[in-house]
Order: structure tokens, then C-alpha cells, then sequence
């Protein structure tokens, strides 16, 4: 666990770039009336069978990834595991640059931190968010994403577990990718 | 089984008919992603308005593919993409042995591309000395058994899962079961051996974007990205026509693609590669190589009708709608693009004379062109190509010219047309048996006693 505190201690939510908050209307293919935009994140991670849980500071980031992990040997993304021993890990914990509140969609940018194989490789996924960095729409954040002129080498959207349907159309969890995604989304001003 | 030409669909059809397990799985299919996409459609209140934009977005990239091309290629390689161009299959198949061959591989990953199953790259790899592994678990199941997809986005509906239990029950060892979920986890498990001991990652590609030189690859497994993260070198194989001109145009075509393929608000990964890694300690491949195939889409460019098919995005909606697929399955059409799209673009690629049976296999019905998120004219494409058939191959259709010209000949002259249909009202119980391919699942509507003009002429 100290691994864990010493890295969302150092993580890169808190990079120095300017956090967006998406105040402005826009053309949302689910119009999401009333419902605040990390609610609605919420719902729709949920609704493609992943966990989230919205909490207030670090302390309880902590206590969630220690009901989740507990016991579990824990890879984390700002200090990983040689690849070849990744496989051998039950919990890859990451943080999200960014997400999408219409489709329940994280965005990791490997502008930011090493994501492509310790949130894929490992059973459970745990990734970090700050609520501000929850976007409306699939349109404002690829516009987001292109924002500095230049697009990261790797950026990869995950929405829900790993999942198949290749036999017989049954779907099936988790298959060559996590079979648990918990978010955990930080939402400091309440 | 065997593999099925595209020479002999309508042998290959009465044989799928027969088949009560294969069109039980395809009803099931069928029926299944039909409702899932309608139902995804209806959640979006601009449906029609994306697919006019999408359509709009392919055909301005169609109209000036080459100097699209040559953007994308020089944003690619400003950051560290190696571009190969392939003329044709062989072309390609070629660049891409040597590259393996350059690299000292043995173990090759691929994951699901219907472009490599195209140019029947898993051969020439093979052939080269190399391991190749399918891994998205359709395409494993189907490797498995020495199959082609017959599906595009669900290669092996065709199969039940006893089936599958039972190739890897002898393929793999596995003690048999029913249970879905353990079937899946054998595959994982055994994936995973080939993933960590892979050299070459070997993908396709969704989209290519213009502007930045960007490939974006889409899928629900993880293997894609497994594929293109953990070996030492990822080669992408994309035919000229995958290309968008603005990385915001993937918005459009991130809320049509998942809706029509599986009825998804959006599929589970989408990984977006910009060139190579920058530093040496980051994740991912040392090198991105892009292979850019042609192999017959510039001569589609060439009309303004053929054009359109090149707007395809794969999502196998088309399939699922129309009446035959439904009934036949995806082998009978003897191609790796089967259904209504596959029997536009089959001809195409391969040359009309060697698959001039596929546009015939359809109803015009039109329920493919209804269903298709960029709005391309499926019905319109057949016709231009039966047009296309009778005009060059002018044996084999001789009863049929013939008979058209006779109707044409009676119905510019009363006289004959009467006289014609006098003696056919005589003669007409003698003529269902050179009808029969007609008679056979319908009636033949008998001649009327008396047609309308005699009773103009009586009651007038």
C-alpha cells in the first residue's frame, strides 16, 4: 500500500494544466438533462459492467483501492513491473487523463504515464480520475485531446472490461483484457 | 471444410440450406444484431444526420485520396512510422515476410483484420517459417479449425459452442465443457503464452487520420492492444481507403461504427497509435510499421459508381439485414467479405469473371442500403455490376438475352403480343417445367381467359 499512497501522492492528476470544466452546452447524443456530468459518468460505467466509486481526497482513494486490492500483488503504472513479470500481477492501478461522461469512456494519454500494458495486462483495473477532467461528450474530448496541436504516440479509451461474444454471441467478460474495472473518480469541492 | 469459390455460390447456397445447425446460428445472429443496431440507432436523435456526414466525410476523402495519402504519410513519418506501399496481395505478403525475416522472428501475433485475411497473409507467413497466432478468439477458433470468418465482425457464429468445446478438447487439450466462460479463459490463458513470447504484432486498422498520422484500431477484447503494445515491432496493414481527414471527424464515426457493428454506444477499447514511442524507457513497439494496400481499391476510385464501395467501414451491418446472408451464411459466398457488401466488393477485387454468381445473390431489396451507416447504394452497385456481366460475358446468358429481346420485339407490336398471348393461354400448362427455376418456390400467375383488350374490344 505504500506504493499506491507514494504514487497518488506524485500522481499526474495535478500535472499543471489548466483542469476544463465543461459548462458550455453541446450536442450530447444523450442529452443528459439535470444529471451533473460525473453522475452521468457514473451511470454509464456502470451500465457496461464497471465499478465506480466518487470520493473527496486521497485518504479515501486509499481506502477504496484497500477494499479492492488488499491481498492482491498491485502493479502501478508510475513505477511498473518489467513487462514479462506484468502477467504475473492481479491489479493494475493507473490514473485517467481524461473521460467521457456520455459513453462511461476513460482516456489514458501516454503523454502523461506509462498506460498501455498495466491496465490491460493484469485481471483488475483500477484507474484514478479527477472530476474535473470528465468531459461531456466524445466530441469535446477529442478536441481536447488534439488541444496542444499535437496527439500523444498511444492514447487508448476503455470503456467497461475486456469483453467477447465470439461464442455462440454470449457475452462473455473479460477475455484478453481486465475482467474488473473499478474507477475511482476524485471530486474535491463536494 | 472445405474452402468454398466464389465461382459456385448458388451450389454453395442449396448446401448452406441444407444445414439446419448453420441456420439456426445464423437466425439467432442475425436477429440478434439486427435489433441491437436499431435499438442503438433509435438512442441517437441524429441518426440520419451522422450517416449524411459520414457519407459526406468518405467521399470528400475518396475524391482526393492521393493527396490525403500524402498528408497522412508525411504526418506518420514526421513521428517515426516506417510507410510501405502494396500494389496488390502479393506485393504485400512480400514486404511483409521481409520484414519479419529482417527481424529474426519466429512468432508472429495478429489480431483480427479483415484486410490480412484479404491478401491470405497467415499463408505466406506460414510459408516464411513463422508462428502465426490468431487472437482475437473468433478468428483463434476459426484458425483453429482451418476455417474463414463468415461473419465480419463475429467470425465464428457458424459454430455452437460444443463445437468449439471439441476442437479444444483435441487442439489444446482441454477437458470438454459447455461452459462458455471456461472456453473463454483456455483461450486466454494459452493467448497469453503467444502474446509473451511474440516478436511481431501484425493489426489493421479502423481509421487512418490525415492530419496527424494517426491509426485508430477498435475492438471489445484487449487483444488489439495486447498486439500492438507488447512485441518489439507492430506492423499495421490498412487498404488506401480507411483514411479520414480530421482527427475530430472520429467523433462521427465512433457513434456510427460501434452502433452498427454490435449495437454499442462505443466498443470497449479504441487505441489511437501516433507514430513510435519518444523516449526508448516508454511502453509499446521500437517500430511502427504502415502498410498501405491497394490491391484493386484504385480501380473502384476510377467511377463515380464504384467509388461509394469504398466507403465501407466493416460493420457487417449489412450482413445481418439481408435476406440471403441470413439464410446462407457468410461461406457460401465462397469470399472473405461475404453478404451484400462482400458481393459489391468481391468482383472488384478479385475480377468480375471469377465471382460474376455474388452480385446475382441478393433480392434488391434494399435492406442493406437502409441499414448502412455511410449510405452506400448496395442495390445500385449490383445492378451496375450484373450490367457490367451481361455486357462481357456474352455466352451463358444467351436464353435470357434472348428472351428479352422477343419481349421487347411483342410489346412494341399488338399484333405479336396478342397472338402470343392467345397461344401461351393454350400452351401455358406446358411451360412450367422450363420454368421450373421459377415454379419451383412460387406460382405462376396462369394467363387470364380473356386479357383486357379482348374486353375493351367486347364491352366497349
Amino acid at each position: 500500500m505504500r506504493s499506491i499512497r507514494a504514487h497518488l501522492a506524485a500522481s499526474a492528476l495535478h500535472d499543471g494544466r489548466e483542469p476544463r470544466i465543461n459548462t458550455n452546452p453541446c450536442k450530447s447524443v444523450f442529452p443528459s438533462a439535470d444529471a451533473s456530468v460525473v453522475e452521468e459518468f457514473k451511470r454509464n460505467v456502470e451500465a457496461v459492467d464497471g465499478h465506480c466509486f466518487i470520493v473527496h481526497n486521497d485518504a479515501e482513494v486509499g481506502e477504496v483501492v484497500k477494499r479492492i486490492a488488499e491481498g492482491k500483488r498491485i502493479a502501478v503504472s508510475s513505477e511498473p513491473p518489467p513487462t514479462k513479470d506484468l502477467f504475473d500481477f492481479d491489479v493494475g492501478i493507473t490514473t485517467a487523463q481524461a473521460a467521457i461522461a456520455e459513453t462511461g469512456t476513460l482516456v489514458l494519454d501516454s503523454a502523461a504515464e506509462r498506460n498501455r500494458l498495466v491496465s490491460l495486462v493484469p485481471p483488475i483495473h483500477i484507474a484514478i480520475l479527477d472530476a474535473s477532467r470528465i468531459y461531456a461528450t466524445l466530441g469535446e474530448t477529442l478536441e481536447a485531446l488534439q488541444a496542444g496541436g499535437e496527439v500523444s504516440p498511444a492514447i487508448t479509451f476503455i470503456t467497461g472490461p475486456s469483453r467477447t461474444a465470439d461464442i455462440e454471441l454470449t457475452l462473455t467478460i473479460g477475455v484478453h483484457g481486465p475482467q474488473e474495472l473499478y474507477v475511482i473518480v476524485i471530486q474535491s469541492n463536494g | 471444410m472445405t474452402r468454398m469459390s466464389t465461382e459456385t455460390f448458388s451450389e454453395n447456397a442449396k448446401a448452406a440450406l441444407r444445414d439446419a445447425q448453420l441456420r439456426g446460428a445464423l437466425r439467432h445472429a442475425t436477429t440478434l444484431f439486427g435489433r441491437k443496431r436499431r435499438e442503438a440507432a433509435a438512442s441517437v436523435s441524429n441518426w440520419e444526420e451522422l450517416r449524411n456526414e459520414a457519407r459526406a466525410i468518405k467521399d470528400e476523402v475518396l475524391s482526393q485520396l492521393d493527396r490525403y495519402l500524402e498528408t497522412f504519410v508525411t504526418n506518420a513519418e514526421k513521428r517515426g512510422a516506417k510507410i510501405h506501399w502494396a500494389r496488390d496481395a502479393a506485393e504485400a505478403n512480400d514486404i511483409i515476410c521481409q520484414l519479419t525475416l529482417a527481424h529474426g522472428a519466429r512468432n508472429v501475433v495478429k489480431s483480427k483484420s479483415m484486410t490480412t485475411e484479404e491478401i491470405h497473409l497467415n499463408t505466406a507467413l506460414e510459408r516464411a517459417g513463422m508462428q502465426v497466432v490468431e487472437t482475437d478468439l473468433g478468428e483463434y477458433i476459426i484458425q483453429l479449425a482451418g476455417e474463414i470468418p463468415s461473419h465480419i465482425i463475429a467470425p465464428a457464429i457458424h459454430k455452437t459452442k460444443r463445437q468449439i468445446a471439441e476442437l479444444f478438447t483435441t487442439e489444446l487439450g482441454m477437458p470438454p465443457t459447455d461452459d462458455v466462460n471456461a472456453l473463454t479463459s483456455t483461450a486466454r490463458a494459452t493467448l497469453r503464452q503467444r502474446f509473451a513470447a511474440a516478436d511481431i504484432g501484425i493489426s489493421g486498422v479502423n481509421f487512418g487520420i490525415a492530419e496527424t498520422g494517426t491509426i485508430v484500431i477498435v475492438e471489445n477484447e484487449g487483444n488489439i492492444r495486447l498486439t500492438t503494445s507488447l512485441p518489439r515491432t507492430h506492423i499495421a496493414v490498412m487498404g488506401i481507403e480507411k483514411l479520414l481527414p480530421r482527427f475530430a471527424d472520429l467523433d462521427i464515426f465512433f457513434k456510427l461504427l460501434p452502433r452498427s457493428a454490435a449495437g454499442q454506444a462505443l466498443s470497449t477499447y479504441q487505441s489511437f497509435i501516433t507514430g513510435t514511442k519518444r523516449n526508448a524507457s516508454d511502453e509499446g513497439p521500437d517500430e511502427l510499421h504502415i502498410l498501405l494496400l491497394d490491391n484493386g481499391r484504385s480501380r473502384m476510385l476510377a467511377h463515380p459508381v464504384t467509388r461509394q464501395s469504398l466507403a465501407c467501414i466493416r460493420c457487417g451491418a449489412c450482413l445481418n439485414a439481408c435476406p440471403v446472408y441470413q439464410q446462407v451464411g457468410g461461406h457460401a459466398y465462397g469470399s472473405v467479405y461475404p453478404g451484400p457488401i462482400g458481393s459489391v466488393i468481391t468482383p472488384q477485387l478479385i475480377g468480375i469473371q471469377k465471382a460474376a454468381q455474388l452480385p446475382y445473390a441478393s433480392s434488391l431489396c434494399g435492406a442493406c442500403r437502409e441499414v448502412c451507416p455511410v449510405k452506400i447504394d448496395i442495390p445500385r452497385l449490383l445492378l451496375h455490376l450484373r450490367s457490367e456481366i451481361s455486357r462481357t460475358q456474352r455466352s451463358g446468358r444467351a436464353r435470357e438475352r434472348l428472351a428479352f429481346k422477343f419481349w421487347a420485339f411483342a410489346m412494341m407490336r399488338p399484333w405479336v403480343y396478342e397472338t402470343t398471348a392467345r397461344v401461351g393461354r393454350g400452351f401455358q400448362r406446358w411451360f412450367k417445367s422450363p420454368l421450373k427455376a421459377w415454379t419451383n418456390a412460387r406460382d405462376l400467375r396462369p394467363i387470364e381467359a380473356e386479357s383486357f383488350r379482348e374486353q375493351w374490344r367486347r364491352t366497349r
